[in-house]
């Protein structure tokens, strides 16, 4: 990104990268370490409120919600993350050589991406899970395949534009290869749009796996996410609220903090 | 009468306009000319009340007929401008395409002025507007009266927008570079056409321009802005033949004109003509284009776009390809090129490699790589096909260094990225890249068009110069008769897809056998 040279820094970019890096560390630091263990169960220590030594207070199992969370972000966030780096690079190399080159893959590419579009997303993730089976790798996988028609169209549009551009011309002339005009003459000139669609993608990943976890097919009990923790605590609304409310600000905040970090990527960006 | 006084307006950062003062009689042309970011759009828009927004006047005053319009300090008066804006004052654009609503049937948008500045009943209104079209030269107005923007002509736009400027007699016409998106023979149409209006009418007139042809053409004065600032100001004629300050001295050298004869190169250039073979052969060619290609059911239509060009190009000859726009010419450079393989008849050339140089300086060169990459690339792309051929590292950074020095750039712009370049700079590292490879044959597509007059002059001898040093066969293409002039040793004239004229610049410019290339020369 050239985003300093364009554009001045701003307080989005400054809210969403204190929002996003709290909760990248502290997921990526729930893979090593948590105050407390997230699976270890206790009868005494259940529905016990916020204090002190349970920051977020306990669950239904009297496991600390607080560790809980930090893992669900950890998974949520690599989830997420692994999904978007799929369907981008999927997006990339179809959208590339379908906008680039046209003709009858373009058309067939672009009819079964309509096909995908038309549905929702979470609806087609469903059905790939329920083919392939829930679990992780399976999860990521179809929810990789359900969001790469976004990137498709993207990147496909972009080079639909660029093909033509008078220095691909020029390119083309000087006898530059075609792997070469694709991947090293066009590709960096997408990338601010990419980006930003990367951004917007990376939120969709992070509702879809919390949607896909609360409706049980995606992370399995008793691995943490926000998605099964939100739907664990729907029986206990009334009686102890923080169950619910804990992962549900999670989400929150990591939603909201990437919008305000790709929001203000973009206003550096014009 | 107008007349601005001590006008300095600045955006975010320093003035772009400061302290201009002028003054335009009724009945008189004010032609002001200048290169691009001199300041004159930013004086006209003030003028007219449509600066944009961040636009601050920081001093000054601008004067219609003894009613202070706009002063420095004070808010526009916005009800005030629009008492006076369509009514009072109007302006023409450059662009007619744009500055039409492609919605609305032309002849209903001209009438909005009328309606909104008189109480004319709509019979009268429409009455009105038919005979301001008859006025500017628009036959058929009926027609014209029902015809959607883009089922006009580019010509007939530009009356369209003149019918609707000058429909309600403003003391006040703005035009701002209104021929420059024509063609040449358009050009030549319009500007009598203003000149005409303003005999008529007569209304003041002030004509922005880049070009001094037309401002010689049209303008009883001038005035010459640089950096914000007039330098000059005086009688046309007055400028023209006795220009008192050096900026103007250096924009009117640059303009070229056959009075210049083509001073620099008097002795003949040696073009190997008849001696050896040509490094292009075009023989019987016809370019076609395949129209709703794109869908995977829509009827393909083949359509002959190039009908039997038929030319040859030597080494170290310059052969110029003018027309109208759409008459094909790009087409055929495309064609002579490889990159449209749907023709008949044959495109032979003995140059491996034969490179383009295109119009728009922005367009043209990758933004996200850096001059140095950029030089280096076509010296990659051939080491690649001709592993004989490829270079070390430091010999190709040796070589792209070398080509930035030869067109003329200092060292540091190695590391540049185009964006920081202005456009001549652009279009010199356009020519390094094409040339680098000694590619013996280069096609030139209106290489000089989007630039400034002095910068344009420029790289046109920057051009001449390595046709002569490495033998360069040149296809050069233009609409501007001014620059085939003075570039090209033979010309090439085209319409509708067909070459009608050519032979040796000097016999077609001194008799042209066609009617059409008459037409052509007719501004020169």
């Amino acid at each position: 990104m050239t985003a300093q040279a364009t554009g001045k820094w701003n307080k989005y970019v400054t809210a969403g990268l204190i929002m996003t890096g709290t909760a990248v560390l502290l997921g990526l630091l729930a893979f090593f370490w948590t105050p407390c263990s997230t699976t270890a169960m206790s009868l005494s220590e259940k529905f016990k409120a916020p204090s002190l030594s349970h920051l977020f207070g306990t669950d239904n199992f009297g496991r600390d919600i607080f560790s809980r969370v930090m893992k669900g972000m950890g998974t949520t966030i690599t989830i997420s993350v692994l999904v978007v780096l799929l369907s981008a690079t999927v997006g990339i190399l179809l959208g590339a050589l379908t906008g680039y080159f046209g003709g009858v893959v373009d058309e067939i590419v672009m009819r079964v991406t309509d096909a995908v579009n038309g549905f929702p997303s979470i609806l087609l993730a469903l059905v790939a899970v329920s083919v392939l089976g829930s679990g992780r790798q399976n999860l990521i996988l179809s929810l990789g395949i359900v969001f790469s028609p976004s990137y498709i169209r993207i990147v496909r549009s972009e080079y639909l534009r660029l093909r033509d551009a008078d220095y691909i011309k020029r390119a083309r002339l000087m006898g530059v290869g075609k792997c070469r005009i694709l991947f090293v003459h066009i590709l960096p000139n997408i990338l601010p749009v990419f980006w930003v669609s990367v951004m917007i993608g990376l939120n969709n990943a992070i509702l879809a796996e919390s949607g896909m976890s609360y409706l049980g097919i995606g992370v399995q009990p008793p691995n943490a996410s926000l998605g099964n923790m939100l739907s664990d605590a729907q029986g206990y609304l009334q009686t102890a609220p923080w169950c619910a409310l804990a992962p549900g600000l999670a989400i929150v905040w990591i939603v909201l903090g990437f919008s305000l970090f790709s929001e203000g990527i973009r206003r550096l960006g014009e | 009468m107008i007349r601005i006084e001590n006008l300095s307006v600045a955006f975010d950062g320093p003035e772009v306009v400061k302290n201009v003062s002028l003054e335009i009689k009724d009945g008189e042309i004010l032609g002001v000319v200048g290169e691009s970011g001199s300041g004159k759009s930013v004086t006209a828009l003030t003028l007219m009340g449509l600066s944009a927004r961040t636009a601050r006047v920081t001093s000054g005053r601008i004067l219609y007929d003894d009613v202070t319009l706009l002063e420095a300090g004070k808010p526009r008066d916005k009800a005030l401008y629009r008492r006076y804006q369509g009514a009072r004052m109007s302006m023409v654009f450059q662009e007619p395409m744009t500055s039409l609503n492609p919605t609305q049937r032309v002849g209903r948008q001209v009438e909005e002025t009328l309606r909104l500045h008189t109480k004319l009943t709509a019979q009268e209104r429409r009455e009105k507007v038919l005979e301001t079209f008859r006025s500017v030269g628009l036959k058929d107005e009926e027609t014209v009266y029902r015809s959607y923007p883009h089922q006009l002509s580019g010509g007939m736009r530009q009356r369209v927008m003149i019918a609707m400027a000058v429909i309600l007699h403003p003391g006040l016409l703005v035009a701002d570079e209104p021929t420059t998106a024509l063609d040449v023979t358009v050009q030549s149409q319009i500007i009598s056409l203003l000149g005409e209006i303003n005999k008529k009418q007569k209304n003041a007139m002030l004509f922005i321009t880049h070009d001094l042809n037309l401002a010689r053409r049209l303008c009883s004065r001038v005035a010459v802005m640089k950096d914000g600032c007039i330098v000059e100001i005086g009688e046309t004629e007055q400028i023209f033949e006795h220009p008192v300050q050096e900026y103007t001295k250096q924009l009117i050298e640059a303009v070229p004109s056959r009075l210049k004869e083509r001073k620099s190169d008097a002795e003949p250039r040696e073009n190997g003509r008849g001696r050896t073979a040509p490094v292009v052969e075009v023989r019987d060619l016809s370019v076609y284009y395949q129209e709703g290609s794109n869908s995977l059911f829509g009827r393909r239509k083949r359509r002959c776009v190039v009908k039997g060009a038929d030319f040859a190009l030597y080494a170290g000859e310059s052969l110029g390809l003018v027309g109208e726009s759409g008459c094909g010419k790009t087409t055929l450079s495309r064609a002579v090129l490889g990159m449209i393989r749907d023709i008949d008849g044959s495109v032979v050339h003995n140059t491996p490699r034969p490179q383009m140089i295109f119009q728009d300086p922005y367009g043209s060169l990758n933004p996200t790589k850096t001059v140095g990459w950029l030089l280096q690339e076509p010296l990659r792309a051939r080491g690649a096909i001709d592993a004989s051929l490829a270079l070390s590292k430091e010999e190709m950074e040796e070589a792209a260094y070398n080509m930035l020095r030869r067109v003329g750039l200092e060292d540091f712009y190695f590391h540049r990225r185009p964006s920081q370049l202005s456009g001549g700079q652009r279009q010199r590292v356009s020519i390094a890249q094409a040339l680098i490879t000694n590619p013996g044959f280069i096609v030139a597509d209106e290489p000089v068009s989007a630039l400034d007059v002095t910068v344009q002059a420029q790289i046109m001898e920057l051009l001449r110069n390595f046709q002569q040093e490495m033998k360069l066969a040149c296809l050069f293409i233009s609409h501007d008769i001014h620059v085939v002039y003075k570039m090209c040793d033979r010309i090439m004239v085209m319409k509708d897809g067909r070459i009608i004229e050519s032979g040796d610049t000097q016999e077609i410019f001194a008799s042209p056998r066609e009617e059409y290339t008459r037409q052509l020369l007719n501004g020169f």
